[in-house]
C-alpha cells in the first residue's frame, strides 16, 4: 500500500511537467487528449514572438549579472566568514543565511519602498539588485560548506614557499575552491532565472521570462505557453544539475581528503 | 651572540591581546644543528617557530637570519621553509608539482626544476612517486613529500612543526631515523618543534625546553637529563623521583637535606641555599640501588641517602622492570634492567633504596 503511495507521489510531482512537455509538442492547439501528432509548431511560434524573445534575453542578462555580482560578493563573504572565529562566526553565518527565510512578498515590498525612497527607477537594474539579494544567501551557504574544509595552512604553505598573497590565492586557494564557486554561480543564475515573486514588485517596463509567461497565461491559454515553459524549465534544470553536481563533487573530494587525513 | 649562529632572536615578546605567550626570548640557533623547541602545549614553542617563519609578527624584539634583520619580512621573503603539522600538501597538484612549487615561483628553467625535484624525491626515497596524487599517499609518504617540498628550496633553516604527530608509533620511529639521515646528507639547520620528549632526545643536538612562554633550560639531551635546573625540567625529560625536604646543613662542597626520617647528601652545585630552605631532590629511577632488607645489610655509614619501603607495584617491560616503592616520604619509582636469571622483587617485599650523593640533583624551583 505504501509502495503504491510512492508511485502516486511521484506521479503527482511529475505529471504536470510531463503533460506540459508533451503538449508543447502537440500538432494541434487542443490542450486535451487524444494526442493527435507531434510537431514543433509551438516552438516555431514562440521563437518568432518578440515579447518572448525580449524577455528571454532580459532573463539571461539579469541572470548573468546576478551570478557575476553574487559570485564576487558571496565569495568574499564566505572567505571572510571562514576566517572569523567561534561565536562571531556562528552569528554572522546565521545573519548571512537568514534572508532565505524571508517571504518573497516581504522582500519585494521592502525593496520597492527602498528603491522609491532613494529615487531609483524600476528597471532591469533594480531586478538585478533584488536578485543578488535573493541569491547571495544560497551562494554563501554553498561555498561556505566547502571552505570550512579548506585548510588555511595551505595558504601559509604557499607563502612559505615564496608566493605573494596574490600568488597564493591564484595558485592554491582558487584552484581548490574554484569549482565550488563555479557551481554556486550557476546555481545563482538558475535561481535568478526562475525568480517570480520579488521580480513582480521590482521590475519596470522590461520584464523577465517568468513574468512574460505569466502575462501570456492571463491573455489566453494558448499552446505556445507550453513551449515557453518547457524552454524555461529545460534551462533551469540543466543549470541546477550542472551547478549541483559541481558543488557535490567538490564537497565529496574535500570530505575524502579529510577522511584520509584522520586515517593516517 | 656568536657568529656561527644562523638564526638569532633578541628579546622576542609576543602578545595576543592581553595574553602574553612569549616573554623576552633570547636564543641563538647554530648553523647546521638540530635544535628542538620542546614543551607542553601552550608553552609558546609553535608561536616562536611561526615568528621565525614570518607567520606571526613580534610584539617586541628582533629576528635575524644569517645576520640580516628579517623582523619585518613576510614569509615569502625569508630564507626558511617549513614542514607543517598536517603537511599542508596541495591537494590539486601531484607530488612532482608540489615539490616544484617553490622553484616555479623562483622562475627556474623547466630542466633545472626537473633535476632538482628528482634529486629531492630520491633523497626522501620517493623516486617513482612524482605523478602520484596527494590523496594516494600514506601518512609517512606525505611526510616525505612535505620534507622534499621544503628542502628543495635549499632553505638556510628548515622549520618542522610537530611533523610526526600525525603518524603512528612505528612509522614515527622510522621517520626520526630518516630525519637524522636527511639532516646529515643536506647539512641544513633544523628547528624542530615537539611536545614529545622522546623525539626531542633522540633527534636533537640541543633542546630548548620552554614553559609558559619562557625558556626553562637549554642544553644537549644528556645535559638536560643529567642536570635539570628546575623541577619542571626534571619532570619533563624522562621519569624522575622528586623528594622534597629542607636544608639541614651546608658545607663547602656538600648540602645536607632532611628527607623523611633521614638525611640526604648532595654535592653543592653552586645553587645558593639557606638553612631550613625547602628544596627538592631529583633522582632518576635507574640511579637507585635497591636491596631486600635483611640481605647484604648496609654499614652504618650508608644510613644517609637511603629510604626504606615496601614494593607496591611491579611492571615488567621486557628488558626493564619498573617498581613503585612506597616509603614514608614519597612513593618512588625504581627501574632496573632485567637480570640474567630473571629474578625480580615481589610485591609486598620490604626493601631499602639508596643512591650515590652525585646521583641526586638539588633543585630550588
Amino acid at each position: 500500500m505504501l509502495r503504491f503511495y510512492v508511485w502516486l507521489y511521484v506521479a503527482f510531482l511529475y505529471a504536470p511537467i510531463a503533460i506540459i512537455t508533451l503538449f508543447s509538442f502537440h500538432s494541434s492547439p487542443s490542450l486535451t487528449f487524444p494526442f493527435e501528432g507531434v510537431s514543433l509548431r509551438w516552438y516555431a511560434k514562440i521563437f518568432s514572438d518578440t515579447t518572448f524573445l525580449n524577455s528571454l534575453w532580459n532573463s539571461l542578462i539579469v541572470g548573468a549579472s546576478t551570478a557575476a555580482i553574487t559570485t564576487v560578493l558571496g565569495s568574499l563573504t564566505a572567505l571572510g566568514l571562514a576566517r572569523l572565529k567561534g561565536r562571531i562566526q556562528t552569528v554572522f553565518g546565521l545573519l548571512a543565511f537568514g534572508p532565505v527565510a524571508l517571504p518573497g512578498l516581504f522582500l519585494g515590498i521592502a525593496l520597492v519602498m527602498l528603491f522609491s525612497q532613494i529615487g531609483l527607477q524600476r528597471s532591469l537594474v533594480t531586478v538585478t539588485i533584488a536578485h543578488v539579494l535573493f541569491t547571495l544567501p544560497f551562494f554563501i551557504e554553498a561555498v561556505r560548506s566547502r571552505i570550512e574544509y579548506f585548510d588555511l595552512s595551505l595558504e601559509e604553505a604557499a607563502r612559505d614557499l615564496g608566493a605573494t598573497p596574490l600568488q597564493s590565492f591564484r595558485l592554491v586557494t582558487l584552484p581548490i575552491i574554484g569549482p565550488t564557486i563555479g557551481g554556486a554561480a550557476i546555481l545563482s543564475f538558475a535561481l535568478s532565472f526562475d525568480e517570480f515573486i520579488i521580480t513582480v514588485f521590482v521590475s519596470g517596463n522590461d520584464t523577465t521570462l517568468p513574468l512574460t509567461i505569466w502575462s501570456m497565461m492571463r491573455r489566453a491559454v494558448s499552446p505556445d505557453i507550453n513551449a515557453a515553459s518547457v524552454i524555461s524549465l529545460g534551462l533551469s534544470i540543466g543549470m541546477i544539475l550542472i551547478g549541483g553536481l559541481l558543488v557535490w563533487y567538490q564537497r565529496r573530494l574535500a570530505l575524502g581528503a579529510r577522511a584520509k587525513d584522520i586515517e593516517t | 651572540m656568536s657568529t656561527s649562529n644562523i638564526v638569532e632572536l633578541y628579546g622576542v615578546t609576543k602578545a595576543f591581546g592581553a595574553l602574553t605567550v612569549l616573554h623576552d626570548i633570547d636564543l641563538g640557533i647554530r648553523e647546521g644543528e638540530i635544535l628542538t623547541l620542546l614543551g607542553p602545549s601552550g608553552c609558546g614553542k609553535t608561536t616562536l617557530m611561526r615568528i621565525i617563519a614570518g607567520f606571526e609578527a613580534t610584539t617586541h624584539g628582533r629576528v635575524t637570519i644569517k645576520g640580516a634583520d628579517v623582523s619585518y619580512l613576510p614569509p615569502d621573503r625569508r630564507p626558511v621553509n617549513m614542514v607543517f603539522q598536517r603537511y599542508a600538501l596541495f591537494p590539486h597538484l601531484d607530488v612532482f608539482d608540489n615539490v616544484a612549487f617553490g622553484l616555479r615561483l623562483k622562475k627556474w628553467s623547466k630542466e633545472r626544476i626537473r633535476e632538482a625535484v628528482q634529486h629531492m624525491l630520491h633523497l626522501v626515497q620517493l623516486d617513482e612517486y612524482g605523478s602520484r596524487w596527494i590523496h594516494e599517499l600514506s601518512g609517512g609518504q606525505a611526510q616525505r613529500v612535505a620534507l622534499a617540498r621544503a628542502l628543495v628550496n635549499s632553505p638556510s633553516v628548515l622549520l618542522l612543526d610537530e611533523p610526526l604527530a600525525a603518524l603512528d608509533l612505528k612509522i614515527r620511529h622510522h621517520m626520526l631515523a630518516e630525519l637524522k639521515r636527511i639532516h646529515q646528507e643536506t647539512g641544513t639547520t633544523f628547528i624542530y618543534v615537539t611536545h614529545d620528549q622522546d623525539e626531542a632526545t633522540i633527534l636533537s643536538d640541543r633542546i630548548v625546553l620552554m614553559n609558559k612562554g619562557r625558556i626553562e633550560q637549554i642544553g644537549t639531551p644528556e645535559e638536560m637529563y643529567a642536570h635539570p635546573r628546575s623541577l619542571f625540567c626534571a619532570r619533563f625529560l624522562g621519569e624522575t623521583n622528586i623528594l622534597s625536604g629542607a636544608v639541614s646543613a651546608t658545607d663547602s662542597d656538600t648540602t645536607y637535606v632532611s628527607v623523611g626520617a633521614g638525611t640526604a647528601k648532595v654535592p653543592a652545585n653552586g645553587t645558593a641555599v639557606l638553612l631550613g630552605q625547602s628544596v627538592s631532590l631529583a633522582i632518576r629511577p635507574e640511579a637507585l640501588q635497591v636491596s631486600r632488607i635483611g640481605q647484604g645489610a648496609g654499614t652504618p655509614g650508608e644510613a644517609e641517602n637511603m629510604l626504606e619501603g615496601v614494593v607496591e607495584d611491579v611492571v615488567f617491560m621486557g628488558s626493564r622492570v619498573l617498581y613503585s616503592i612506597r616509603t614514608p616520604a614519597e612513593t618512588i619509582k625504581y627501574q632496573e634492567t632485567r637480570s640474567v636469571d630473571g629474578s625480580m622483587l615481589a610485591r609486598g617485599e620490604r626493601v631499602r633504596a639508596s643512591w650515590r650523593p652525585d646521583a641526586a640533583v638539588l633543585l630550588t624551583r
